[in-house]
């Protein structure tokens, strides 16, 4: 670093700060993250970084041309990038998310997930009623083919379908409902009506199977499918779609922010509710492909059911609360 | 999607600046739709690659171990579909390999870089953005917004900066060199702030890629207005006359070599307002 005297022109100030600015831009180019650097070059990032914003202060002050300023505001600005590049990931943040940060975000935001469930499980119980109460119902909702087909497949259990099959189910679970959770939540930056569509949509189809595979006479296969996975599996669609509601909501009630404000104020709360969706929805999924359709009798099932209920309402009413203060 | 500018703002630019915890301020330039377009694309082929890998392998293993194989293609699918930006945003501090091809980055809107929840947020976003198709959504809602954000950016609060190294240019000179008498019709400090300057400057870098006809325009358009400033200078070539103009501001001293040359004189002060300093002589390569 050379000497700081202050240059009278520019033409001198370049040439007396040059080599600086060709050094800090040849580390650059190497375009490594800087704990990749070795150590003596990572002193000299550090020092070259702050020559480089003093010198630009300088430029900016002394009104030098806007090319130059541009060439500076360049090569600091990349230098800060890589000196404020994003801290390394820590695992214990995963744990933090579960632990303690899933439960505390649903029980702060509460209303958005009653809902939630309350925009699709009201149309689920709704359309199910309605199938078992009017055979007719269901053909409004879903073509016949559809209807029989489920129909069919739930006639004799899924009990003893081949290991193979398991396996892709599993891959398909994860597709295809993590998916719809998560499109369920971000369609909510269209105002919420995104989230309300799919909450519906899924609460009123999913209904109507239900319903229709009652009514077939195959109740009992198609709720000991169902019971365990579903805890999670649905609750999970709730929250996602609760989630995207929460964010259609900032944008209208700004509680005095502008409407980018608002919105940006939910956005850790959003991310963590996605999350914690994304995750139970992995577990729905690996249970709804080797647990559900195992040939374990059903009132095991059952009970797991009640269990698997028992503990998350328990871990969201109490996971992550604070100490009380003695 | 909101206003953001008002009379009070600087012009509107494709720029966005950030004050650092040093006390500096500087400007990263915003990427605009084309260029994060043609990143897109190139993290499509990259994906689209992936999964045909993936799936022809998984295919192959298929015949070996059944069923499982789907499960895991169906994985991958979705891994590359909802995975592949945030795993890469975060790993590479804000840029995929798409992103690096085409020198973007994302970072907050202070400069900051982002972190793995604002990652999360701005690519499940894309959903939403995608809608109804082909990033409609997003690519509307960008089109609209100042800083070029689509949704995503908008409730992950981050936005898509431009990293290209820039260069020094060479000095801007003008052939034959001024002569003396030249120099000396003109005064010592022309009265010209640091928006003249700026404007000038533009204009004597873009001779080069104008045609000569559509400088000439240019140039007469605006030397009649400097010249009456000078009180009825006259000139006979207007681009002459404002590349002598600009050189005579910023203090420019070499002559014509069969002039007599004359002492480097102080360089002449520029009237703006933002100029506390001198105005100098290019930088010379």
């Amino acid at each position: 670093m050379s000497d700081r005297a202050s240059p009278r022109t520019q033409d001198e100030f370049v040439a007396r700060r040059r080599a600086d600015w060709d050094a800090l831009a040849e580390l650059l180019a190497r375009d490594k993250p800087l704990h990749r650097l070795a150590p003596d070059e990572i002193a000299r990032f550090g020092a070259l970084y702050r020559v480089t914003c003093a010198d630009l202060v300088h430029a900016q002050g002394a009104g030098y041309t806007s090319e130059l300023l541009g060439y500076l505001d360049g090569l600091a600005a990349r230098a800060h990038n890589l000196l404020y590049a994003a801290p390394p990931h820590r695992l214990g943040a995963a744990w933090d998310l579960v632990a303690r940060d899933f439960p505390r975000t649903l029980r702060k935001n509460l209303r958005f997930f009653a809902l939630g469930s309350a925009l699709f499980f009201g149309p689920l119980l709704v359309c199910g009623a309605l199938t078992l109460t009017q055979p007719s119902f269901a053909a409004h909702i879903l073509s016949h083919d559809m209807l029989d087909r489920m129909a069919e497949m739930y006639s004799h259990g899924l009990e003893g379908r081949d290991e193979g099959t398991d396996s892709a189910m599993a891959g398909f679970y994860v597709f295809n409902n993590v998916g719809i959770a998560f499109r369920c939540f971000a369609t909510g930056a269209l105002l919420g009506l995104g989230s309300a569509f799919f909450l519906l949509y899924n609460g009123i189809v999913l209904g109507t199977v239900i319903g229709h595979v009652i009514a077939s006479g195959h109740g009992r296969n198609i709720l000991t499918f169902v019971c365990t996975h579903g805890t999670f599996e649905l609750t999970a669609i709730a929250v996602a779609g609760g989630a995207g509601l929460q964010m259609g909501y900032a944008l209208i009630d700004t509680a005095g922010r502008t409407r980018l404000g608002s919105l940006r104020a939910q956005a850790r709360d959003l991310a963590v509710l996605v999350l914690g969706a994304g995750i139970m929805l992995v577990i729905a999924a690996g249970l709804e492909a080797f647990w559900s359709p195992s040939s374990i009798p059903a009132p095991v099932k059952w009970s797991a059911a009640a269990i698997f209920t028992v503990l998350l309402v328990l871990y969201f009413a109490l996971a992550g609360r604070r100490r009380a203060a003695p | 999607m909101i206003r953001e500018a008002n009379a009070a703002a600087p012009p509107l630019d494709t720029v966005l600046e950030v004050e650092t915890p040093e006390q500096v301020r500087f400007r990263y330039q915003l990427a605009g739709p084309a260029r994060r377009a043609t990143a897109y694309v190139i993290d499509l082929l990259i994906r689209a690659a992936i999964v045909i890998v993936c799936v022809l392998a998984l295919g192959l293993a298929g015949y070996a171990v059944g069923g499982a194989s789907i499960g895991a293609m169906l994985l991958v699918i979705f891994a590359v579909e909802w995975g592949y930006y945030v795993l890469f945003e975060s790993l590479w501090s804000g840029r995929t390999p798409g992103k690096r091809a085409m020198r973007l980055r994302v970072v907050r809107e202070g400069g900051y870089p982002t972190n793995f929840l604002d990652t999360v947020l701005r690519n499940l976003l894309r959903a939403a953005d995608f809608l109804p198709s082909l990033y409609a959504v997003g690519a509307t809602v960008l089109a609209l917004d100042p800083r070029f954000r689509r949704l995503g950016d908008m409730v992950a609060g981050t936005v898509v900066i431009v990293e290209d190294p820039a260069r020094i240019g060479a000095a801007i000179q003008i052939s034959p060199l001024p002569t003396a008498e030249e120099f000396a019709a003109l005064p010592a400090r022309p009265p010209l702030d640091a928006a003249d300057l700026a404007a000038l400057e533009l204009f004597l870098r873009r001779l080069g890629t104008l045609h000569p006809a559509r400088e000439r325009e240019l140039a007469e358009i605006v030397a009649p207005v400097y010249a009456r400033r000078l009180g009825g200078h006259r000139y006979a070539d207007p681009t002459r006359f404002l590349a002598l103009l600009y050189l005579r501001a910023i203090g420019h001293t070499r002559l014509r070599p069969d002039q007599p040359q004359p002492q480097p004189q102080p360089p002449v002060a520029a009237a703006g307002p933002s100029s506390g300093g001198r105005r100098v002589r290019r930088p010379r390569r």
